[in-house]
């Protein structure tokens, strides 16, 4: 097994409602999708974000789009309204999760 | 089979006016729709309105509209407009368009002006006497007696009924208050394909609130805010905005102009569907509640991308007795300042400057609620999650921003020039300072639910001739 980011694998877009952030995590195939849908869990989300994400994650598997639709809770320093972020409506939280890795087969190639 | 187009026109102030005028112009649309309002807007717009009667509309829409009613009257007013640009004043802003269509002399035009959404706050004083409680979605909290006395306003997010009925009477323009996004797009396809609140209707309703989706963000269905940014060309520099070309079955292709800019694709309404959206199953909106997992994307040409239903499950389900409710209260001040500083050793130079930060808070004895800093250039969107660069690696310059949140503007100044400001000379060699945005006042929101009849709405339709 090797190691890559979700950043090579997968697209992102993220977005808020009050202070909990939203990430359409989608992968760029149905293999991949198979990947992030057993190895992108709750667990790991809150763990990758330390202390920006303090409530709970919960994710829903959206096998259509072959996507995950993360919801992450008391995520945004407070919410639009009240955050000291920059980064008010957390629309970079899609690029930050992408940093995280996931495993794949030795033989598995990155798609352009 | 009846079908109706139905274009994007606005998501949020301000947006492209110009893509909107191409969508009246070249989109072939029955219906384009205006949305203006994000979650604080209404809170901002009546602060206006208390200072002065004559606003508290987005004043967007005049120029918008400026633009928008001569090519509506060049296609024989074919097309039809709806609107929450009235946002905490409808009336006066329905006023200013009547001006503009005399000004133009644009013969006669009737627009329906929705009402009711806007809660008095002595009406949320009768409800809790009545015994109704606001518990707080964000947070669970019971009631609102804590932030009762710091309350500036309240809205409820209505549907599309009266748009509907607004219609029905023959409205060229509908001018809503705090009408949700989605309802501005629901509302037509209703009118349009005969749809009604109705068992028969909820599965074709959830495909209007999926497709109400698409649109309401205008142009981010179409190639802006993508991860397909380098492939989207603006060869003049507009972007283009979505229309929906939409059948009675609730089966429908979305497209653009080829005179503007952007990409239609499946990836770009994909980004979409999973922007928030929340819980995929029961995406909730008050005119129905739809299962975005219901639908298949399929690309059927340049710039169009067909959407149908993927198998039995209905896509939508009944819309919820309750709708969505919110408070806005004044809590505290935000106060800023940004320096930018020079390597090397920029990071170690960060750390400094955080330190001194801090012990110069303790030793004036301002106690700021909440201090924030972030390294543009390095963790001001990222935070947590940004891998450390080993020193041969680190970027040659950053911007520092720091950020204060205090009870009082008087402590927010403090706490900016004290320690924000007058951290720049303590900082090291080759720091620059900047001028930092004004302080600003926290309106913060407390979501919750309303019960639907405890929220009547009206209609006027006015027409000048």
């Amino acid at each position: 097994m090797k190691k890559v980011r979700l950043r090579d694998i997968c697209w992102y877009r993220s977005g808020d409602k009050g202070d909990i952030s939203n990430i359409g995590l989608m992968a760029k195939n149905e293999k991949i999708y198979q990947i992030i849908k057993r190895q992108v869990t709750p667990e790991k989300v809150k763990a990758h974000f330390k202390d920006w994400v303090k409530g709970e994650v919960i994710i829903y598997p959206m096998d259509n789009l072959l996507a995950l639709e993360i919801v992450m809770y008391q995520a945004l320093g407070g919410g639009a309204t009240k955050t000291l972020r920059i980064d008010q409506t957390g629309k970079a939280m899609g690029n930050a999760l992408a940093w995280m890795e996931v495993e794949v087969p030795d033989d598995f190639v990155v798609p352009k | 089979m009846k079908k109706v187009r139905v274009g994007a026109g606005s998501s949020g102030w301000p947006d492209y006016k110009d893509s909107a005028w191409d969508v009246a112009e070249h989109g072939d649309v029955d219906y384009i729709a205006f949305d203006h309002l994000a979650e604080l807007t209404m809170a901002i717009l009546q602060a206006q309105r208390a200072r002065d009667p004559r606003r508290g509309y987005i004043p967007d829409v005049i120029p918008l509209m400026r633009g928008l009613l001569p090519i509506w009257k060049k296609k024989d007013k074919h097309f039809k407009m709806v609107s929450n640009g009235g946002g905490a004043n409808p009336v006066r802003c329905a006023e200013e368009v009547f001006k503009i269509v005399k000004d133009l002399n644009l013969g006669g035009m009737k627009i329906g002006i929705v009402t009711g959404d806007e809660i008095p706050l002595s009406r949320i004083d009768e409800l809790r006497a009545q015994g109704y409680k606001f518990k707080s979605l964000d947070t669970g909290e019971e009631d609102i007696d804590r932030i009762r006395d710091k309350l500036l306003c309240a809205y409820v997010y209505i549907g599309a009924d009266k748009i509907i009925e607004a219609l029905e009477g023959g409205a060229d323009l509908v001018l809503t208050g705090r009408a949700s996004d989605n309802s501005l797009y629901v509302g037509p396809f209703m009118h349009a394909l005969g749809w009604k609140y109705e068992d028969a209707y909820w599965d074709r309703i959830g495909a209007g609130v999926i497709v109400g989706h698409l649109l309401e963000c205008s142009s981010w269905s179409a190639g802006t805010c993508s991860n397909l940014w380098e492939e989207a060309e603006y060869p003049e520099g507009n972007p283009g905005f979505p229309i929906a070309e939409m059948d009675e079955t609730g089966e429908c292709v979305i497209t653009k102009t080829a005179t503007s800019g952007g990409l239609i694709r499946e990836l770009t309404l994909k980004e979409h569907l999973v922007y928030e959206v929340h819980d995929p199953h029961n995406y909730i909106m008050p005119d129905g509640i739809a299962d975005i997992t219901t639908i298949k994307l399929e690309q059927i040409g340049k710039d169009r991308v067909r959407i149908s239903k993927l198998g039995d499950a209905p896509r939508g389900k009944k819309r919820p007795d309750t709708l969505k409710l919110c408070l806005a209260y004044n809590d505290g001040y935000i106060s800023e300042e940004m320096m930018v500083i020079s390597g090397p050793k920029v990071l170690k130079m960060a750390e400094r400057i955080t330190e001194f930060i801090h012990r110069r808070l303790k030793h004036l004895n301002l106690k700021p609620r909440e201090v924030l800093i972030q390294l543009i250039g390095f963790n001001s969107l990222q935070g947590p999650t940004v891998p450390v660069p080993d020193p041969e690696h680190e970027p040659p310059e950053l911007g520092f921003r720091v950020a204060f949140k205090c009870d009082t503007e008087a402590e927010a100044r403090e706490c900016r020039v004290e320690c924000g400001h007058l951290a720049w000379a303590a900082a090291g060699v080759g720091t620059a300072f900047t001028n930092p945005p004004g302080i600003r006042p926290v309106y913060a929101l407390w979501p919750t639910l309303i019960p639907r009849d405890a929220v009547p709405l009206q209609l006027e339709i006015k027409e000048v001739k």
